[in-house]
């Protein structure tokens, strides 16, 4: 992408504190968002419309436009964000008013149903758009609090440098393991042949590993060697040791997955959803139209 | 014999690095024990896993040592003999033992072929760190819900609308069992009365992109009436507020028209009925009629409780004759002469001889210590309002018209017909009839207090003289005192005839002819609550409580009073003789204010 110079070489004055998405702008898109809200729930308390508050009223119509506009602008993010561009409309001004304006769209996108709601086309909108902006709100939640915690359970570490040091131990242990007896070469073996990463995507969140072959041949190598005087000579009694650097690396490793999982989930809701959202708003507005 | 033994590994950049040995010995071992001549490191492979014999025809013999067997060319097994001029694959544990033969030696080279780990396998670690093998793709997810959201709520009703056989008229109120995708896009139920139609949404969306019409209705409601005339009407509505300016606006732009029957009946408010007519409906035209429509004849009207004119029943303005009559408002304290003369105070009195005689008759009558409204007055079926009061039934349980007594049969003068009456008592007097006229023949007769005598019974009185002619006696009946006289206007025959004339009698049943009013609603009610009958004098008394009354109870709409009412509780928009609609009662909701009405009412 070419980008003019001036704008290459152009620095973003800065006081040295680092001001988030959700900061911006002294939360700019927050109060506007909020004003308009208020509004918005004013307009629907004081307007009085017969029989009752529905989208078909021009209230209503008027929300429903502001609605699905709003939803089509909250959507092209998706193009936004992979054009990075500063100034009043960078794309962190844009991200800040995408999570405001998109808060405000449960106001806007209720009072336009007027309360009701029942097992259609219509209803299916709203909802989907309330299980997107839901997972948004997950999705932030998630943003401001776990790269602290993976950051302390990465400690310096890398990614890479994690899946080293597992290859490492690995060899060490097939070395160790050389003179051992077939019955512990096998559970050492079954340890290095199992995927400790495998189990699909429940088991990545959930973090919990029950079948992982390195906790069973540890188990079953320390039930010997925790009754033995520790000698430095015994190959098992190295085996073991080895088993539970295994352990602590793999434990290590699978929480960074868990919670880089935590940090992704939410977008592999967020982003298929509201184009089922778009959907559905198409089929809502194009019914409405229809059976006029 | 020499054993050749290869070792084959690959360096860390992929370069194959071979380390030989030869063996001079007719046996070698195969396993992972340092010692064993083809040494294994690999944790599959037992400490000393397998012999490998040299046999006298040139061939291996290989033979599996401990529990564990090992693979020829696939195969599992424990023992095998193999030519080395054929060659062979041997497979121990993640190493491959290639069998063949150099030189008339044979030549075993041993090679890893799986990975040491699962971890030490290159990985795509990008992969790994990410959800990409875990979960299908977000663009797949997306795709694959946007079509199917849009072939299931948007293509498959269209399709559906489009080649659906239409529902035939006679069928739409049968239970529908087939699904009409086009029901996704019902907004909300539809009121009960139209729940037949769930499934026929053409029934009504008639046309893609045009508005539901009137046509839609009136195949069914074809005998509705309309509220006024429609230039009128037009003229009456009041001008517009912004909002409405804008949603006219923007109405006629998308094809909705005006005046259309849905803008009052909306559907697809949910089941249950369809909602009552709110007050604003009728009071936004008629609190302030008269500034739009000058010449109306109807007064303003916006609240029950607050903006409301007195009511005006229908009067007679010629005593007796409905032809012509008036609406009077009840504040002109109006009277209406139907031509019967009837003191209702006479006959509620607890304490005079009309209730000393009603005590005599309690056990035929099942009168109580005085007359009650009840006695006279009997109700309509519906329970609405109140029957006429006929001579026969109600007043002749007391005033007889017998004139005398045959056998067991008191004969009676016939009531409605003065020509007969005139007739029977002269053929009376020509029989050789009485000549102590005092008609003591009638012993049956009842006592009647009062103004005739206390020793007397009561029967047709003919006055207070012995007659010995008939004339004098027809003329005493028509008279002052006469038995006709007393409840009828009586107008004289003209000189030298007989025909006495007796002025009909016309009872109102309903005097406000505008709104409803259900005598049945008010049971909670005693009769005097709301007409003072008791202290009425004359038959003209109009005892018809005002509107102060009513509004003892009954409020506007939103009002705090015991019986908040909208106008729809006594008006009907699409006006008749009947009541005004309301919810049928299965319909109503507990709180609802219709719950106060009778069945009657409730259509």
């Amino acid at each position: 992408m070419a980008v003019p110079k001036s704008a290459q070489s152009a620095r973003i004055p800065s006081d040295g504190t680092h001001e988030g998405f959700l900061r911006y702008a002294n939360f700019r898109w927050l109060k506007i968002t909020g004003l308009f809200s208020i509004l918005a729930i004013a307009a629907y308390l004081m307007i009085d419309v017969q029989p009752r508050h529905n989208g078909g009223s021009w209230l209503g119509y008027t929300l429903g436009t502001i609605g699905v506009l709003l939803i089509l602008w909250l959507t092209l993010l998706g193009v936004r964000k992979r054009r990075m561009t500063r100034g009043a409309w960078s794309l962190k001004a844009w991200t800040s008013a995408h999570v405001y304006l998109g808060l405000g769209l449960i106001v806007i996108a209720t009072l336009h149903s007027g309360f009701q709601l029942g097992w259609n086309v219509h209803t299916l909108a709203y909802v989907l758009m309330m299980i997107v902006i839901l997972s948004g709100i997950w999705g932030i939640s998630v943003y401001t609090t776990l790269p602290r915690i993976m950051s302390a359970n990465r400690d310096q570490t890398t990614e890479a440098q994690m899946l080293a040091a597992l290859r490492s131990i690995d060899r060490q242990l097939h070395d160790a393991a050389q003179p051992l007896g077939q019955h512990y070469a096998e559970l050492v073996q079954s340890a290095l042949d199992h995927d400790p990463f495998g189990g699909g995507i429940f088991r990545r969140l959930s973090n919990r590993y029950p079948t992982c072959k390195t906790w069973a041949a540890h188990r079953e190598i320390s039930r010997i060697t925790r009754d033995r005087p520790q000698l430095d000579i015994d190959p098992l009694e190295k085996v073991d040791s080895l088993l539970e650097r295994k352990k602590s690396l793999l434990a290590r490793t699978r929480k960074h997955l868990q919670l880089k999982a935590m940090l992704e989930i939410w977008l592999y809701i967020h982003v298929p959803l509201t184009f089922a959202l778009i959907a559905a708003l198409a089929a809502h507005i194009i019914s409405v139209f229809f059976y006029w | 014999m020499t054993f050749l033994v290869r070792q084959i590994s690959r360096s860390a950049d992929g370069r194959e690095i071979i380390r030989s040995h030869s063996y001079e010995q007719g046996t070698i071992f195969v396993g992972r024990e340092a010692a064993c001549e083809v040494h294994l490191a690999d944790l599959a492979v037992e400490l000393r896993h397998a012999s490998i014999v040299l046999l006298e025809s040139g061939a291996l013999e290989v033979t599996a040592l401990g529990g564990l067997g090992f693979e020829v060319d696939g195969r599992k097994t424990t023992q095998t003999i193999i030519d080395p001029a054929a060659g062979a694959e041997l497979r121990f544990g993640s190493h491959v033992l290639t069998i063949s033969r150099e030189d008339g030696n044979p030549v075993i080279s041993a090679q890893r072929i799986e990975a040491l780990s699962e971890v030490s396998e290159d990985r795509d670690e990008i992969g790994l760190f990410t959800l990409t093998g875990l979960l299908p793709g977000r663009r797949v997810n997306a795709w694959v819900l946007l079509l199917s959201i849009l072939a299931l709520f948007l293509i498959w009703p269209i399709y559906s609308i489009y080649t659906r056989e239409e529902t035939k008229r006679e069928d739409i109120k049968k239970p529908e069992a087939a699904f009409h995708p086009d029901s996704f896009w019902s907004s909300g139920a539809l009121s009960n009365a139209h729940a037949g139609l769930k499934n026929d949404c053409k029934a009504c969306h008639v046309e893609p992109f045009v508005a539901v019409r009137d046509s839609s209705c009136i195949t069914c409601h074809d005998d509705v009436h309309g509220h006024a005339d429609p230039k009128r009407l037009l003229t009456a509505n009041p001008p517009l507020d912004w909002q409405g300016k804008m949603s006219r606006q923007i109405a006629d732009k998308f094809s909705r028209p005006a005046g259309r029957c849905v803008e009052c009946h909306s559907e697809h408010e949910g089941a249950g009925p369809m909602e009552g007519t709110k007050q604003q409906f009728c009071s936004s035209c008629h609190s302030s009629l008269d500034t739009r429509l000058p010449d109306t004849k109807i007064a303003n009207a916006g609240d029950f409780g607050t903006a409301h004119p007195q009511f005006q029943p229908r009067v007679r303005t010629v005593p007796g004759d409905i032809s012509q009559s008036e609406r009077i408002s009840l504040d002109r304290k109006p009277v209406d002469d139907g031509g019967l003369k009837f003191p209702h105070n006479v006959h509620l009195s607890a304490t005079n001889g009309v209730a000393k005689m009603a005590r005599s008759m309690s056990v035929k009558y099942g009168f109580g210590a005085a007359l009650a409204c009840k006695d006279c007055h009997t109700k309509t079926a519906d329970g609405v309002r109140f029957l006429p009061v006929k001579m026969e039934t109600n007043c002749g349980m007391c005033h007889s018209l017998g004139v005398e007594r045959i056998g067991d049969t008191v004969r009676t003068l016939r009531h409605g017909d003065p020509k007969m009456v005139v007739a029977d008592l002269r053929a009376f007097y020509r029989a050789g009839g009485p000549f102590r006229v005092r008609t003591q023949q009638v012993i049956e007769g009842r006592r009647r207090p009062g103004d005739y005598g206390s020793s007397g019974r009561y029967y047709a009185y003919f006055g207070n003289v012995n007659y010995g002619r008939a004339d004098s006696a027809i003329r005493a009946v028509f008279s002052r005192g006469g038995v006709c006289y007393d409840c009828h206007i009586i107008s004289a025959p003209p000189a030298g005839s007989d025909n006495w004339g007796v002025g009909k009698v016309q009872q109102t049943l309903r005097y406000l002819e505008k709104g409803w009013f259900d005598h049945g609603a008010h049971k909670t009610e005693t009769c005097k609550s709301c007409h003072s009958a008791a202290k009425s004098t004359l038959a003209s008394d109009l005892i018809l409580p005002g509107i102060k009354t009513c509004r003892n109870c009954h409020g506007g709409e939103g009002s705090r009073t015991d019986v908040p009412s909208s106008c729809a509780m006594c008006h009907s928009y699409h006006a008749d003789d009947g009541a005004p609609w309301v919810p049928r009662e299965k319909d109503r909701k507990k709180s609802d204010l219709y719950a106060m009405l009778p069945a009657a009412n409730r259509r």
